[in-house]
C-alpha cells in the first residue's frame, strides 16, 4: 500500500492509497474543514456526501466534499472559505473524459445491497445492465468497503463477495459517479469526475439507500460530531478512526455495533445512549423479532454481552441533550430515565436515530409515495415485484422506506429480474422464494425497529438555539417563528426563514419542518408535504452541466 | 366577511396595493390563493432595457413594450422609495448589461439603445476594454455591451417579507383562499373556495389568474401563465454587480447579495395545472445552464444546488391597469413584462384609482377597456 501526504492548510498530512480526504484529515486530528457564513466551523458529518458540510478547496477548486474525494499525495487542500473567489479558481488544467450516452436495457442507481443483487439478478435473466455508484468502490453504507483492506468481518466479506459477483455477472459498474439528474423517459444525467453521462436505460432501477437521521441538539453542527455510519466508514473503508475516546448515541442497532467496531480498532468508547427502553422492558416485541429472524436476535444479544465485556456502557433511555466544544475535544451531556444528567468528554461524537430514505430521484420521476407515521418518512408505493407507479421505474431497498440490507438483497433479486423480463429477457419468474423471505425480514425489521424508537423526535422539544438547517445555519426558533406569520405550507416557510436552501438542499430540516408545518396547519403529512423535488438531486458543478449540454446537444 | 377594499392577489402588486390603501386609512382585505404565485418564485431582475428575448418572442407587442419604457424607468426608482420606506430588500442599481458575441448582435444594440435613449433611458454602449475595467469574468468571446444604468436587482426573497410584515402592521387583513367569482351588486361580492368576502372596492391584482375572474365583466383579457425556468448555484465571493443579459439568447444572470448566482432569462417550464408548482424541463436547464458557463467561464467550478420555476404573465406587452368599463368599482392591476419590476409602480397606482389620488392620464394607456368586448 502506498503512503504519501498532502497539504492542509500549508500542514503535511500523511495519507494512504485509497484513504479520503476526510479521513485522513480525521486520522491526522483535524475535524474543522470549513468556516460558515456566521464564521463557524465545520466538518466531516454524514461521511457519505450528502451533508455537504465537510467542504475544502483542492488544488485550488471550492466546494470539494472531503468525505467523497480520494486523497493523493502532493495535494494542496485548504479549508473552505465560505466566499470563494472566482477569480482564483483556476481554469481547468486537466481535460475531463469524453461523454458517454449508455442505452442498456437495465440501469440501477445505487451499488449497494440492493443495486448490486438487482444487477447479478437481471444480468443472469440476461439483460444488458449498467450500475452507477457514487462512490469508488461500491457495496453501499451496509457493506461498506475497503479499496485496499481485506474484509474486517463477516458483513464485510458478504459485501466483498456479493461485489465480486456482480462484476463477474458481466454489468458495467461505474464508480465515482454522481447522478444529479432524473428525466421523464426515464433519463440520468451524471457527473463521472468532470465528464458527462448520459443513461437512456430500457428500464431503472432505483436502489439509492438511505442517510441518517441525526440527533438534533445544541452543538450538533460542531467538527467531531459526526453520523454513526460516518464514523463507521471512516474504520471500516479508511481503517482512520474517528478518535481516541469516543460516544456514541441515538436509537437503532447501528450504534451499538459500531461502538464495539470501534472499539476493536482500539478507541475508547465512552458511552453508546440509546433512546429507546431496553428490550427486556418490551419483551412481546422482542419475542416476535426472535420468531422472525432468530439469527439476527442473537447477533443482537451477543453485541451486548460483547459491549459487556469490553466494559462499554449502554445506557437506554439516555438521549443527547447538548454538546459544545473544549479546547479540541467536545462536551456531551447525556439525560438518563431519572432525568439525570451525565456529561462525558470525547474527541468525536457519533449519532444516528433512525434513517431517511434517499428518495429524490424517485420523487423526481413522480412515483407515487405515501407517508408512514411509524418510521417518520416516505414508503415508495410499490407491487410485488418492486414496480413504481412511473412506468419502467424500479424502487428496492431503503430509498423506497426503511427495509434493511437482508430485505434489500431480495428486493434486488425480484426487481433485477422482473426489470430484464420487462426489457425482454426471461419471463415470470417464479419469485415465490423471494417473496415469502421478504415477507420474513419485513416482518423482523418491523419489531426490531419498535424496539428502538423509529418515530423521530418530537421537534417542539428541542432548545429553540437548536439549529434545524445546518447549511443555512436556521435554528428552530427562527422556524417555529416563520411558522406563526406565515403558516401554509413548507415552500411559504422556506421562502420566509430560507429553511433548506442550502447545499444539502434541506435533507436534514426537511422532514423535521415538514412536520412542523403538517402540525400547525392539522394537516397529515404526505408526499407533497415535502420539499418539491428538484434538480440536481445533488449540487453539480455548472462545468458537469455544461458537458451535459455538449454532449446531448440539448436546449441549444 | 366585509371590508372598504378587497385586494384580491398577494404577489408585488396586491402587496403593494394593500399597504398602500391601509396608509390612507382604509380597511383592507388581501385574499391569496398561494399557488403559483410569480412574486414567489421571481428571480428579482429590475428590467428596464427592452428584453431581447421578449423582441425576439412576441414581436406584435414590441411597441407597446416601447411605449412603456418611461414607465419602466420610473418602475425602478420606485424600488428605491419602496426600500426607504419598508427596509433593505438588497436592492442594487448598478445597471445591466446586454452582450454581444459580433458584429450584427453589438449593431442590433446600437440600434436599441438609440430607441431607448429617446425615451429618456440612461445607456450607453461598451466596447471590450471597457466592460474589463467592470465585467473582467466576462467569456473572451464578449466584444461589446449595452449597459443600461437604470437597471439593477434586488432580493424577492427579502422584498415579500417586508412587504407582508409592513401589510401586517398596517392592520391588512391576510386570507388565503382563491376567489372564482367576482359579483356586483351595489358592492363587490368575491366567491372563494372557502368564503364569501364584500367590499366597497376590489382591486384584481391576480396575474395570470386575472382573466378568468373577468370574463363576467365584459372583458377578455389574454392574462397567460408562462411558466419558466432558474438556477441557482452555492455562494461565491461577489464580483458580479450587473444584471447580465444576452443580445439574442434568452438569459438573465446576477448575484445576490448572499453570494449565490441565479440564471434564469426565460427558459420555458412545464406547467403542471394548478395545484403543483411547474416542472423542470432538462433543455431548459441545460440550455439555460450551459449558455451561462460560456458567457462567463468563471463560474464553471461554483456549483449549481437549486433550480425551480415559476409562473410568469403576458398579456399584450403593456400593463393593464384602471377601473373596468362596467363598473369603477373593481380595479383591474396586472403588470405587463416584467411584472415584478413593474409592481410597485402599478401596486401604488393601483391604490391611487381606489382613492382617485392618480392623474387619469399618466394611466390612460393602461386602460382595461382595450379589451372589452
Amino acid at each position: 500500500m502506498s503512503a504519501g501526504s498532502f497539504l492542509f492548510a500549508g500542514r503535511p498530512v500523511p495519507c494512504r492509497d485509497g484513504q479520503s480526504l476526510a479521513a485522513a484529515l480525521t486520522e491526522a486530528g483535524e475535524r474543522a474543514f470549513r468556516t460558515t457564513p456566521n464564521d463557524q466551523r465545520r466538518g466531516m458529518f454524514c461521511g457519505m456526501g450528502v451533508c455537504q458540510d465537510c467542504l475544502v478547496t483542492v488544488d485550488g477548486i471550492p466546494n470539494r466534499r472531503a468525505c467523497m474525494t480520494m486523497s493523493e499525495d502532493g495535494q494542496r487542500v485548504e479549508m473552505q472559505v465560505a466566499y470563494p473567489v472566482l477569480e482564483d479558481i483556476p481554469p481547468a488544467t486537466t481535460s475531463p473524459g469524453a461523454a458517454r450516452i449508455l442505452e442498456p436495457d437495465v440501469a440501477i442507481i445505487g451499488g449497494g445491497a440492493a443495486g448490486l443483487s438487482a444487477a447479478i439478478a437481471a444480468r443472469a435473466a440476461g439483460a444488458e445492465v449498467v450500475v452507477l455508484d457514487e462512490r469508488k468502490v461500491g457495496g453501499g453504507q451496509y457493506y461498506k468497503q475497503s479499496a485496499s483492506h481485506k474484509p474486517l468481518d463477516a458483513q464485510q466479506a458478504e459485501g466483498r463477495d456479493l461485489l465480486a459477483r456482480a462484476r463477474q455477472s458481466g454489468a458495467e459498474i461505474i464508480g465515482a459517479v454522481e447522478v444529479w439528474g432524473a428525466f421523464d423517459g426515464p433519463l440520468f444525467l451524471a457527473d463521472a469526475a468532470g465528464a458527462a453521462l448520459i443513461v437512456r436505460p430500457r428500464c431503472a432501477i432505483v436502489a439509492t439507500g438511505a442517510y441518517e437521521r441525526p440527533r438534533m441538539v445544541p452543538g450538533w453542527t460542531l467538527p467531531g460530531v459526526m453520523t454513526t455510519g460516518a464514523a463507521q466508514t471512516l474504520w471500516r473503508s479508511y481503517r482512520s478512526l474517528p478518535g481516541a475516546r469516543v460516544a456514541v448515541c441515538g436509537s437503532g442497532p447501528l450504534n451499538a455495533q459500531v461502538a464495539l467496531e470501534l472499539a476493536a480498532g482500539g478507541a475508547e468508547v465512552a458511552l453508546v445512549g440509546e433512546a429507546a427502553r431496553a428490550p427486556w422492558r418490551a419483551p412481546w416485541v422482542a419475542l416476535r423479532a426472535l420468531t422472525a429472524d432468530p439469527g439476527l436476535v442473537l447477533k443482537g444479544l451477543a453485541m451486548m454481552r460483547d459491549l459487556r465485556r469490553r466494559g462499554i456502557p449502554l445506557r437506554h433511555e439516555t438521549t443527547l441533550q447538548a454538546v459544545r466544544a473544549q479546547g479540541t475535544e467536545l462536551c456531551a451531556t447525556f439525560r438518563g430515565s431519572s432525568g439525570v444528567t451525565t456529561e462525558v468528554t470525547v474527541d468525536a461524537l457519533c449519532m444516528n436515530d433512525g434513517f431517511e430514505p434517499q428518495n429524490e430521484i424517485l420523487r423526481l420521476l413522480g412515483a407515487e409515495m405515501r407517508y408512514d407515521a411509524d418510521v417518520g418518512h416516505l414508503r415508495c408505493t410499490r407491487d410485488a415485484r418492486m414496480r413504481t407507479s412511473v412506468r419502467s421505474v424500479f424502487a428496492v431497498g431503503d430509498c423506497a422506506g426503511l427495509g434493511g440490507a437482508p430485505a434489500a438483497r431480495v428486493e434486488g433479486t425480484i426487481a433485477g429480474r422482473a426489470a430484464a423480463a420487462e426489457a425482454g429477457y426471461g419471463d415470470g419468474y417464479d419469485l415465490f422464494a423471494e417473496e415469502r423471505q421478504l415477507a420474513r425480514h419485513r416482518r423482523f425489521q418491523s419489531s426490531l425497529w419498535r424496539l428502538h424508537n423509529a418515530r423521530p423526535a418530537p421537534a417542539e422539544t428541542l432548545a429553540r438555539d437548536t439549529i434545524l438547517c445546518r447549511c443555512e445555519e436556521i435554528t428552530l426558533g427562527d422556524v417555529m417563528d416563520g411558522l406563526q406569520d406565515s403558516p401554509g405550507d413548507l415552500g411559504t416557510l422556506k421562502r420566509a426563514t430560507r429553511v433548506g436552501m442550502g447545499r444539502c438542499q434541506g435533507r436534514y430540516c426537511g422532514p423535521v419542518a415538514a412536520r412542523l408545518v403538517a402540525e400547525r396547519t392539522g394537516k397529515a403529512v404526505e408526499d407533497l408535504s415535502f420539499f418539491a423535488p428538484r434538480v440536481p438531486v445533488k449540487p453539480v458543478s455548472i462545468a458537469a452541466i455544461l458537458a451535459a449540454q455538449e454532449a446531448l446537444g440539448d436546449g441549444d | 366577511m366585509a371590508t372598504d377594499v378587497l385586494v384580491i392577489g398577494g404577489g408585488i402588486v396586491g402587496m403593494v396595493t394593500a399597504t398602500e390603501l391601509a396608509r390612507s386609512g382604509a380597511q383592507v382585505t388581501l385574499i391569496d390563493a398561494e399557488i403559483n404565485a410569480g412574486s414567489t418564485a421571481n428571480a428579482g431582475s429590475l428590467h428596464v432595457q427592452m428584453q431581447s428575448r421578449f423582441m425576439r418572442l412576441y414581436p406584435d407587442q414590441v411597441p407597446a413594450i416601447e411605449a412603456s419604457l418611461p414607465t419602466y424607468r420610473a418602475a425602478a426608482q420606485e424600488w428605491e422609495r419602496l426600500e426607504a420606506e419598508i427596509g433593505s430588500v438588497e436592492l442594487v442599481r448598478k445597471g445591466g448589461l446586454m452582450l454581444a458575441e459580433d458584429a450584427a448582435q453589438l449593431a442590433f444594440l446600437e440600434q436599441k439603445a438609440a430607441r431607448e435613449a429617446r425615451h429618456g433611458l440612461q445607456v450607453e454602449l461598451l466596447d471590450r476594454p471597457a466592460l474589463d475595467k467592470i465585467a473582467p469574468w466576462l467569456g473572451p468571446q464578449i466584444i461589446g455591451a449595452e449597459l443600461c444604468h437604470n437597471e439593477g436587482k434586488v432580493n424577492p426573497l427579502a422584498a415579500n417579507l417586508r412587504l407582508r410584515a409592513a401589510a401586517e402592521a398596517l392592520g391588512v387583513t391576510r386570507v388565503r383562499d382563491r376567489i372564482t367569482a367576482l359579483a356586483v351588486a351595489g358592492r363587490v361580492e368575491a366567491h372563494g373556495v372557502t368564503g364569501t368576502y364584500r367590499a366597497d372596492r376590489a382591486v384584481v391584482a391576480a396575474s395570470w389568474g386575472a382573466g378568468a375572474l373577468l370574463r363576467d365583466h365584459g372583458l377578455t383579457v389574454p392574462t397567460q401563465a408562462e411558466p419558466l425556468h432558474m438556477n441557482i448555484t452555492e455562494p461565491c465571493a461577489a464580483r458580479i454587480d450587473q444584471l447580465i443579459q444576452h443580445a439574442e439568447r434568452s438569459i438573465t444572470l446576477k448575484q445576490f447579495r448572499s453570494g449565490q448566482i441565479v440564471i434564469g432569462g426565460g427558459w420555458p417550464a412545464r406547467d403542471c395545472g394548478q395545484a403543483r408548482v411547474p416542472a423542470v424541463e432538462m433543455g431548459s436547464l441545460l440550455g439555460n445552464v450551459a449558455l451561462a458557463a460560456r458567457l462567463v467561464p468563471a463560474i464553471a467550478h461554483v456549483r449549481v444546488i437549486r433550480s425551480w420555476a415559476g409562473m410568469n404573465t403576458t398579456i399584450d406587452g403593456a400593463s393593464v391597469l384602471g377601473p373596468l368599463p362596467a363598473t369603477d368599482r373593481i380595479i383591474l392591476a396586472v403588470p405587463g413584462d416584467a411584472g415584478y419590476t413593474l409592481g410597485p409602480l402599478i401596486g401604488k397606482w393601483a391604490a391611487g384609482c381606489v382613492l382617485g389620488t392618480v392623474e387619469r392620464e399618466r394611466i390612460a394607456r393602461f386602460s382595461p377597456s382595450r379589451f372589452a368586448a
